[in-house]
Formats: structure tokens, C-alpha cells, sequence
């Protein structure tokens, strides 16, 4: 049996081998067939029984989350099903806590008695260390957590995974973020890209491994934009400076303006726009980014794509950042449900997938949640 | 309509994935007892235990199920499920095992319960703990954290002895406390754990009087008597794992509430055993009343002001704590100074006449 998904073709007639993914077809490969009226039932007991158990809940919480919104995700013929667990998310925050935060803990201790002792070479080595060791650990969880996702959610009865364990991942991670940095952050979008191919190269859905091709060289420009916020913030303080000078003046026409008042008046100004322009900018890269590495990304004979826009990235962070306030927090809980059909939303994917080979997956099945990753408060993508 | 018959009746359709293949097959479902057999239209099938089966959610009004130790494995039915088949299936979870059993609300109500005596346990506990700390683990860890200050700590002439003249007379029995002045320009005092109290130099030269360090070293003693660095610590310690599954900002919001509250609990006890330590000593707490003023209130405006602030973020200030000390001083007399005249200029030059003593200002 194939699974076929290309432009044109009858969507998903699973008749005869092929099924068809169709990003052109009356619905796409990708749907999201659930509403926020289904999920608040889950959302709110979520919150009350995080709650009263002090926080401990939020692992089977977000099980339960998950569950409902993999469930309510179709793609091509058949929903995706999460079948990962709140015990083991649980057992791999423990985890993580034992093994990374307390001698973590102990060793920011001992740091100080360094420093304290007046040793500020040996404190600043160790300070270095404890840095690039950390900066080492995340990378590991941040594969770590794509890994025990992938390998949690089925479709058709079949899983994702992979076979390494992300240990190498993580010095690439730790050189490539150190390089990444150096000549003014210019090589950000390769270490960014570059990353993102390693470690979806490494990922593997039933038989079929990821192919992720993604090039920096495309969102390079966007990325430039980044090193115009100082002119923009320059040239928007003149501009503001006049207007302010301009308005006092017009409504006051004896009082010159209180030059104090500026001093205060000014620097708000440049913090807006800077604060302004830094975010359109990040949002601008980050949507151009998300397009190229999901665009270039293939499993099997599928391809995939991603159209969201900057527009339409704002308009979920707005969304999200209004909802909470207005909420007075509340809202909170919906912001999972919001990232998530936000993302199904603008999922494509086109090709075939045949379905007789399309056999499980041979990975090695991990153990234990994204620990590593909660506790360092990270996210997976 | 019976199932059990594979004569009378060929099964329950179901559709199945066997966790090998990503094929979704049809399959006849027949009853055997406990078992149950997958029948595939050539007539095959396989055997399995309705034990083994784990409920999953529904997918379009239909039941889901998959089976113990076979990734991958479902068959779900279409529509309902008939009684005779449904009496042999699991019961989908939706909280947690454990909250399903008990119910939403019930269990609520008890995880509430069971949270409001964890968070007294875990507040009270450190106390006890603190005491329990042998005292030898204790400097430990108070050398682990801060040594003995390098070349920080002053030893100008006189400097030393007049401040261990000071101790004795304010606690003549202490011989585990360890007393420095460090050359950092801050306006503070504190207690770190193994009974270390660090004097910081900006304190004594704000101070106008031997009496008014005198209050504010019975006062880090008395922190060191009631074990309150590492109950804190200890503290710390706990909060941080009990609330460490909460979202980062709720956590730490509701850590730092608790931890303000049963400090300021503290400082009034450290208050307390210093009014008894003066009282005794024959040392007048007037002018810890008269510090704590200056402190608060206007007199020191600019430059000071900033660094007294370090003070308040320590020790909390309140007219109240000024007065207590006053209400201290009222009916006692016979009160004698701490140190004489000569004694106290050493002390307040104890870094700036020491040439080995670090300049003050932070290195890194």
C-alpha cells in the first residue's frame, strides 16, 4: 500500500498502494480536527491538580496535553497518537535533578569559596568550565528531547527515534554555538542551520531516516538585519528628539523645554524602539530560519514545508503574551494548545510513502522523559 | 448476537496495526473465554489475553486498545461496543491511574491537604535538622564557602584584640566563634555557617559608637546560637526540590515569599537574644536604637544611602525594631562602655592600618 502526496492528485485515496499527501488538495496533509472548547476541560483540571500537588502533576499534565493534541492531528489518513507517559517525564526530572542539579549546586559552592579566598584565576577556570560543561548538556537535552518525542509518537502504528544517543551532538553543539559567536555573531545562522541538519539527520520516523539539508546562506540576509538595530534606534532617537522638541515647543511657545524632562523623555523613546526593532528583526529571522529548515527537511519520499510568515509568527506571540495578561495568567494554559495548532497549521508536506515498507522503527527505545531539558528550561525545536 | 460462536457469527470487525507494519488491517474480533482471537479474512488469526489490553483514547467515537509489550500493536472498533465484548475491556485512564480511582474532586481535596502538611513539614523540618548538624560539619562547609577570607580579612594593631575584648564581654563563654573585619565597603553584617561572622569595614566606620557594633555582633551571634544559617540553607534546599516540578516563576515567587517570612521571623529572634546578650553584659542597646535610626531615617542621604540599602535587604527595618531596643534600656542603669576610647579607634582602623589588607572593591 502507498501513500502518495502530490499537488493536483485526489488527497489521500488510500485505494490501491499510494497514498497522496496534497498541499494543493481540499485538505492538507496536516489537520488539526480538535477546538479549545474540547482541550479547556483538560487544561483547567491540569492546572488544579498541578496545583494542589504543588507542581509535581505537571508531568502527567503535560502527558495529558499532549495526548489530546497529538490525537486530534491528522496526517495524510491517520492521527498521530502519544503514547508517552507522566511517570517517566517525572522519572526523568528526578533524574536530571540528582545527576546535574545539585553538583551543580555544589559546585557553584564551591566556586565562591574560591573567589572568596581570593584565587580569582582559579575561580574564573572553573567558571569556564561549569559554562561550557553547561552549554555541553544542553545540547544533549535539546536532542535528547527530540529523540524521546519522536520516539513517543506513532502513526499508522509505527514510531520514530534514534540510535545515538546525543552525546555527540553535544560538543558539536558546544563548538559550533563557541563558533557561532565569534566575528560578530556572523556565523550564528550557520550554527543555527548547521545544527538543526546534524541533529534531524540523526532522527528516524519507522524505517526511514530524516534528511535535513537546510542552508544558512538563504536567511543570511535576514540575518543582517539584526546589525541595523543600532542605526535604527540612532536615527529614531534623532527623529523622536525633534518630534518631543517640536511638540513642547508648538504647545508652549514662551516655556523652552525643561531639558531634564528630556533626559527622562529620551532614553524611554530609544528603549521602545530598540526593544521594537529587535523583536520584529528576531521574528523576521526566526520565521525565514523555521521556513528553511523545515523546507529542506524529507523522510522517505515525503517533503516538507512550513509556511508561516513573520506576520503570522507575531500574531501568535501577541496572541499568546495578550491572552496571559488579559488572564491575569490564567491563559497560560492555552498557550501549549495555541503553539501547537499554530504549528499543524502551517505543516505541509508533498510525496508518496509507501506503505508496504514503511515498517517499524529498529531505534532503541529511551527510557525516560525530556529531565535534562526541564531542568535546564528549554524547548525541543 | 453472540461472539463466542465462530460458527453462528464470524466476529466483531475491528481495524488493526500490528506494531510491525505501518498496514492498517481488518480484523474479525472473536471472544475465547478471557481470550480473544484476531481473525484475518484468509481465516488466520492470533491469540491474545483481554489482561494484556491498555485502553487508549478514542479516535473518532471509537475505542482504541493496545497491547502490553507490543509497541505499536491498536485495534480499535467502529462505533459502540457491544456489552458482551465491552465487559472484557479496560477502562480508559484520564487523570492518573490513582485520580481516576479516587475521583477529580476527592482527589483534589486530599493532594490540597497532603500539599498544605508537606509545606509545614518542609518548613519546620530545617529547624530540627539545623540543630542535628554536628558542629564540625558545620565549619566545613562554612570553610567550603568562604575560607578564611584571604588577604579580605583586616588585622590592623589592636585590631583584633579589641574586638575579641568586645566578644568577651558580650558572650564571655564563646570560644567557637570565629570574628572577622573584612575591607569591603559595605554597610552590613553576617553570619555564615560553622559560626563565622564577617564584620564588614563600612560598618564600623558608619557606627559612632563601640556600642552600636556591639548590638550588631550580639545580634549575628544570636544567628549563630539559633542555628538559623543553615536552617535557612536547609531550607533553601527543601523548597527548592519540593517546588522544583512547579513552572520556574511560580516556584520561585512562592520560594522567595516563604523564605522572606521566616527570616524576618529570625531577624526578631536574633533581636531578641541580642536585648538579653547587652542586658547582661551591661552594655547599653540605646545606641543600636540610635543606629537603626540613622539608618532609616534621613540622615544619611547620597553616597550612604545606597550601600545602607544592602543593610535593609538583609535586615529589615521597622520604627519597631528601633523601639524594642529603646523599650530594652528603659528601668536598667549601671550600663558601662564596651570599649574605652583607645580600643574602639583600633577597631574603626583595624583595615586601614593594616598594610596586608586587600583594598577594598570587588575582584574578578
Amino acid at each position: 500500500m502507498d501513500l502518495t502526496l502530490a499537488p493536483g492528485c485526489a488527497p489521500f485515496s488510500a485505494t490501491g498502494g499510494i497514498f497522496m499527501a496534497s498541499g494543493s488538495g481540499r485538505r492538507g496533509a496536516f489537520e488539526f480536527t480538535g477546538g479549545w472548547r474540547d482541550f479547556a476541560p483538560i487544561a483547567f483540571s491540569n492546572l488544579l491538580l498541578s496545583v494542589v500537588t504543588l507542581g509535581i502533576y505537571v508531568f502527567w499534565a503535560r502527558t495529558r496535553e499532549r495526548q489530546y493534541l497529538w490525537s486530534r492531528t491528522r496526517f495524510i489518513d491517520d492521527r498521530l497518537e502519544w503514547t508517552g507517559t507522566g511517570f517517566e517525564l517525572f522519572l526523568g526530572y528526578v533524574f536530571a535533578f540528582f545527576l546535574f542539579i545539585i553538583p551543580f549546586a555544589l559546585l557553584n559552592l564551591l566556586l565562591q569559596g574560591i573567589l572568596m579566598r581570593g584565587h580569582p584565576g582559579a575561580a574564573a577556570v572553573l567558571g569556564l568550565f561549569l559554562y561550557l560543561l553547561l552549554m555541553y548538556l544542553t545540547g544533549v537535552a535539546i536532542f535528547r528531547a527530540l529523540r524521546y518525542r519522536l520516539s513517543r509518537t506513532f502513526w499508522h502504528g509505527i514510531r520514530g527515534g534514534a540510535d545515538s544517543q546525543g552525546l555527540a551532538f553535544g560538543w558539536s553543539y558546544l563548538w559550533r554555538t563557541v563558533t557561532g559567536s565569534l566575528v560578530l555573531g556572523l556565523l550564528i545562522p550557520w550554527s543555527m542551520t548547521s545544527l538543526w541538519n546534524e541533529r534531524w539527520d540523526a532522527m528516524s520516523f519507522g524505517p526511514h531516516r530524516f534528511d535535513s539539508n537546510a542552508s544558512s546562506d538563504r536567511i543570511f540576509l535576514k540575518f543582517l538585519l539584526f546589525y541595523l538595530v543600532p542605526v535604527i534606534v540612532f536615527i529614531g532617537g534623532v527623529v523622536a528628539a525633534a518630534l518631543v522638541a517640536g511638540f513642547a515647543s508648538a504647545a508652549s511657545a514662551g516655556d523652552p523645554i525643561d531639558p531634564r524632562a528630556m533626559g527622562v523623555i529620551l532614553p524611554v523613546i530609544m528603549l521602545l524602539i530598540y526593544g521594537f526593532a529587535l523583536g520584529l528583526i528576531a521574528m523576521i529571522y526566526y520565521a525565514a530560519y523555521f521556513r528553511e529548515v523545515v523546507g529542506n527537511l524529507s523522510l522517505g519520499g515525503l517533503e516538507f514545508e512550513f509556511d508561516a510568515q513573520t506576520w503570522d509568527w507575531i500574531r501568535l506571540y501577541l496572541g499568546n503574551i495578550g491572552l496571559t495578561i488579559v488572564t491575569l495568567g490564567i491563559g497560560r494554559i492555552f498557550v501549549g494548545y495555541r503553539n501547537w495548532t499554530f504549528f499543524i497549521r502551517h505543516m505541509k508536506a508533498y510525496g508518496e510513502l509507501n506503505l508496504d515498507d514503511f515498517t517499524q522503527s529498529t531505534t532503541r527505545l529511551p527510557g525516560q522523559g525530556e529531565g535534562l531539558l526541564d531542568a535546564f528550561d528549554i524547548g525541543a525545536f | 448476537m453472540p461472539l463466542t460462536s465462530a460458527r453462528s457469527n464470524p466476529g466483531l470487525p475491528v481495524w488493526h496495526y500490528d506494531g510491525v507494519s505501518g498496514i492498517r488491517q481488518q480484523r474479525l474480533l472473536r471472544i475465547e473465554g478471557d481470550d480473544f482471537r484476531l481473525v484475518s479474512p484468509d481465516g488466520a488469526g492470533e491469540t491474545y489475553s483481554f489482561a494484556d489490553l491498555i485502553a487508549r483514547d478514542a479516535q473518532d467515537g471509537g475505542a482504541v486498545f493496545a497491547l502490553k509489550k507490543r509497541p505499536g500493536w491498536r485495534i480499535g472498533f467502529a462505533g459502540d461496543v457491544p456489552k458482551e465484548v465491552a465487559d472484557h475491556l479496560p477502562r480508559v485512564r484520564r487523570y492518573g491511574g490513582l485520580i481516576d480511582r479516587v475521583g477529580l474532586w476527592r482527589s483534589s481535596f486530599i493532594f490540597a491537604l497532603l500539599a498544605a502538611g508537606a509545606i509545614t513539614l518542609f518548613l519546620r523540618t530545617p529547624a530540627a535538622v539545623a540543630r542535628a548538624v554536628p558542629p564540625s560539619m558545620e565549619r566545613k562547609l562554612g570553610d567550603l564557602m568562604v575560607g578564611d577570607f584571604g588577604h579580605r580579612a583586616c588585622a590592623g594593631p589592636g585590631g583584633p584584640e579589641a574586638l575579641s575584648a568586645m566578644l568577651h564581654r558580650i558572650d564571655p563563654k564563646a570560644t567557637d566563634l570565629d570574628i572577622r573585619v573584612v575591607n569591603l565597603p559595605i554597610v552590613n553584617a553576617v553570619t555564615l555557617p560553622g559560626g563565622k561572622i564577617v564584620i564588614f569595614d563600612r560598618l564600623l566606620q558608619e557606627a559612632r559608637t563601640p556600642e552600636e557594633i556591639a548590638g550588631v555582633l550580639a545580634h549575628e551571634i544570636g544567628h549563630v546560637r539559633h542555628h538559623d544559617v543553615m536552617e535557612s540553607l536547609l531550607r533553601q534546599l527543601g523548597l527548592s526540590v519540593l517546588l522544583g516540578g512547579l513552572d520556574g516563576k511560580v516556584g520561585g515567587y512562592t520560594n522567595t515569599l516563604l523564605a522572606a517570612t521566616y527570616s524576618r521571623d529570625a531577624e526578631a529572634r536574633a533581636d531578641g537574644y541580642a536585648l538579653d546578650a547587652l542586658n547582661q553584659a551591661g552594655v547599653s542597646p540605646e545606641p543600636m536604637a540610635q543606629f537603626f535610626r540613622r539608618l532609616s531615617g534621613g540622615e544619611m542621604k547620597g553616597e550612604g544611602a545606597a550601600r545602607i540599602m544592602t543593610y535593609f535587604s538583609t535586615h529589615p527595618m521597622s520604627a519597631d525594631r528601633a523601639a524594642r531596643f529603646d523599650r530594652a534600656a528603659r528601668g536598667h542603669g549601671g550600663y558601662r562602655p564596651v570599649l574605652d576610647p583607645e580600643a574602639w579607634a583600633r577597631l574603626r582602623a583595624i583595615c586601614s592600618s593594616d598594610p596586608e589588607a586587600e583594598k577594598p572593591g570587588l575582584r574578578f
